[in-house]
């Protein structure tokens, strides 16, 4: 198995995160953990510093000093694994407890087998296995999303928010260039297909949340809607980066 | 109160502000020189109100909506100005921040080395003390 970094956002996420971590624990030794305590008031930060001792798998902590946003967050787990230079693939996982340990590995592979750039654990690709309930509203926002991306990109998703995603080489090394500072998940997912990676998803299940809040509340969400939008039709008419 | 009085009170009250934000060092002199040339500008206005009538007629500005367009114009583009540049702030503050929690989780990864060293250098010597 190729090595690969799973990289945890973690703003506020104190009653979730240790468990989150024991929950890794049987992945073999390939994986290794990154927690980024993204400027966090409660007591992530010493959470994530106890769970380097306590864990099996080797655990990274990295503290941002302020707040930066989920988007920032990641990023910097990219920017580790560009520093690192060991791991092959780097997978966000949530600190909140509602993605399955067990689909990591069915990422992974199926990265590995459909040598794919991108690969996003999807929640409507189907419903029975995943077991996904959400209001109206959410779930005609992400099916919006889900045809504004597909169609300006031609390459078919269902699930352009999902939090959970595993990315290769060529992927994570563009998003450690640069990377949106909030709500970054369909907007990047957008970027990889228009830059002819190979973007797929995988079913995966979803768990309710152990604690915490959504970063995306309702007050937030009109927001949220125009500002994904605007993103993605703008970075529509941008110029095509090269790939390195 | 006519409004060649209120202009010059408000270019007095511009020079005020912009000397005390200089002399606080919240505003730095950079920009504190556009805004010292805006309330000379006002002042000078407040001096001799005939000036903006003078304009007013050259430029054929004497009918409201049009002042008030040239008004909304000019706020306009200072508030983009300032919007931009809070952008490339922001931008740069999370950079740093970045690259902060990647260099102390180098700085600790290397203390714990050097620790790890020098105990096992303190336990070999006392060993070595000892045979």
């Amino acid at each position: 198995m190729p090595s690969t970094l799973i990289v945890i956002p973690a703003f506020n996420e104190e009653a979730a995160l240790a468990t989150t971590i024991d929950n890794l624990q049987f992945l073999s030794d390939d994986y290794e953990v990154l927690i980024v305590n993204d400027g966090s008031a409660d007591q992530t930060r010493s959470i994530a510093e106890s769970t380097k001792t306590s864990s099996r798998l080797k655990v990274h902590v990295l503290s941002l000093a302020i707040n930066c946003g989920i988007g920032v967050a990641v990023q910097t787990g990219y920017l580790f694994a560009v520093r690192q230079g060991l791991y092959q693939y780097v997978i966000q996982f949530d600190a909140d407890g509602q993605h399955p340990a067990e689909d990591i590995p069915r990422l992974v592979e199926a990265c590995e087998s459909q040598g794919l750039d991108l690969c996003v654990g999807s929640r409507f690709l189907d419903l029975k296995r995943s077991g996904y309930r959400s209001t109206f509203l959410r779930r005609m926002g992400i099916r919006f999303f889900a045809r504004l991306v597909s169609g300006l990109s031609r390459t078919k998703v269902t699930d352009p928010t999902s939090g959970f995603r595993c990315a290769g080489p060529r992927a994570w090394k563009a998003f450690a260039r640069r990377y949106p500072d909030d709500y970054p998940e369909p907007e990047t997912l957008f970027w990889c297909a228009r830059h002819r990676m190979k973007v797929g998803e995988l079913a995966v299940s979803m768990s309710a949340r152990q604690g915490g809040i959504s970063s995306i509340r309702i007050k937030h969400s009109v927001y949220y809607m125009l500002k994904v939008t605007i993103a993605i039709f703008v970075d529509r008419i941008r110029r095509k980066e090269p790939l390195q | 109160m006519t409004a060649e009085r209120l202009m010059l009170l408000a270019a007095i009250l511009a020079f005020l502000l912009t000397i005390e934000f200089v002399r606080k060092r919240t505003l730095r002199e950079k920009y504190a020189v556009a805004w010292l040339l805006v309330a000379t500008g006002l002042l000078i206005l407040g001096v001799f109100p005939q000036l903006i009538m003078l304009i007013a007629d050259q430029a054929r500005l004497a009918y409201p909506s049009a002042v008030l367009f040239a008004t909304l114009g000019m706020i306009y583009v200072f508030s983009m100005s300032v919007s931009v540049s809070l952008s490339r702030r922001r931008h740069a503050s999370l950079k740093l921040t970045q690259e902060v929690a990647l260099l102390r989780y180098e700085l600790e990864t290397l203390r714990a080395q050097i620790d790890g060293r020098t105990n096992v250098a303190d336990h070999e010597s006392t060993e070595s003390g000892s045979a």
